[in-house]
């Protein structure tokens, strides 16, 4: 047995909190979180809690270093599943553990999206193996569509 | 309390600007302030930049009312500690967020318990004295989502590490 290692990844404020509600998915497995705020290491006691800096798509050099930061955490860490609620940096994040290492990825785009994807869930769907949208409307359409397993309310 | 928050990534001097305002008309007690990086300072209510995690969730827990832009980490947070929710949207064209997404979030969450959606300015008092009539929820969200959904993403996850594991020999 190898690479067994669940990496759960989430951008700070609604973000986190969606992915906190997703925990009994992996509860007892061997996991560990990457988000924004060093306070939210509270929410995740006993875990292995690393944080990145945010950055826009729009701002280049500091999403370069974002994606420097998760480099070094997914060539540490090994995972070999990636879990996320968004946004912009996990979208780096999983096609990078999918490009580089050969991680299978699971994006769920936020439920604050009611009407459209996010841009990042829009693009996600080359990236994820696993693609969901919170909303059953958003399943429909022209082209890949996202799937629809629920909702984290 | 009454405790009004902007949440942790934009600056939303507009509802800032507006419970100042208000605060100092309707003199309704303490009202403490989350403003980010607002460039709105207020001066009729106590204000911080940012909470903490675990201080963002105890002064929801303690508070009488919240006050907030329509995101979606106060808004579970609400619901984890029952306390009546204000929200007004933030609209893309003043610069408020990306995109209009508030706005949908505000219209599925109006008229469910405890929530109180301020479309514009104006109707933030009206809603403020509606969730204060409504008090404390007794029902409080549960911790996770529904069970069906986190036993799906579970099987898949387990069956990922399954395809991953070395083939016995």
């Amino acid at each position: 047995m190898k690479r067994q290692r669940i990496m759960a990844i989430a951008s700070g404020g609604g973000h986190w909190v969606q992915l906190m509600r997703l925990r009994p998915a992996w509860e007892g497995l061997d996991v560990f979180y990457v988000s924004l705020d060093p306070s939210s290491a509270v929410d995740v006691p006993g875990h292995r809690y690393y944080t990145i800096r945010d950055a826009s798509r729009k701002q280049k050099w500091a999403f370069l270093l974002v994606a420097a930061s998760l480099l070094r955490i997914l060539l540490r860490e090994r995972p070999a599943v990636v879990i996320t609620t968004g946004s912009a940096p996990a979208l780096v994040a999983i096609a990078l553990a999918r490009k580089l290492f050969g991680a299978r990825t699971i994006w769920i785009d936020s439920i604050a999206n009611a009407e459209r994807l996010s841009t990042s869930g829009q693009k996600a769907g080359a990236v994820a193996d696993i693609w969901l949208t919170q909303w059953p409307a958003l399943t429909e359409g022209e082209g890949r569509r996202p799937e629809h397993w629920g909702a984290v309310l | 309390m009454i405790f009004v928050t902007v949440g942790s990534m934009f600056p939303f001097d507009r509802l800032i600007r507006v419970m100042d305002e208000w605060t100092a008309r309707a003199a309704p007690g303490r009202v403490l302030a989350q403003i980010g990086h607002g460039s709105y300072v207020p001066s009729h209510m106590e204000h911080v930049r940012r909470l903490s995690q675990a201080e963002f969730n105890d002064t929801m827990a303690r508070s009488e009312l919240i006050v907030a832009h329509a995101g979606m980490g106060t808004v579970i947070t609400a619901g984890r500690v029952g306390r009546p929710l204000v929200l007004l949207p933030r609209i893309e064209k003043w610069g408020e967020h990306t995109t209009d997404h508030q706005i949908a979030t505000a219209n599925w969450l109006r008229g469910k318990p405890g929530i109180f959606v301020a479309d514009t300015d104006a109707d933030l008092p009206g809603a403020i004295a509606a969730a204060r009539a409504a008090g404390a929820q007794e029902a409080t969200l549960p911790p996770f989502a529904d069970a069906a959904f986190t036993g799906r993403l579970r099987a898949a996850i387990l069956g990922f590490l399954d395809q991953n594991a070395e083939p016995r020999t």
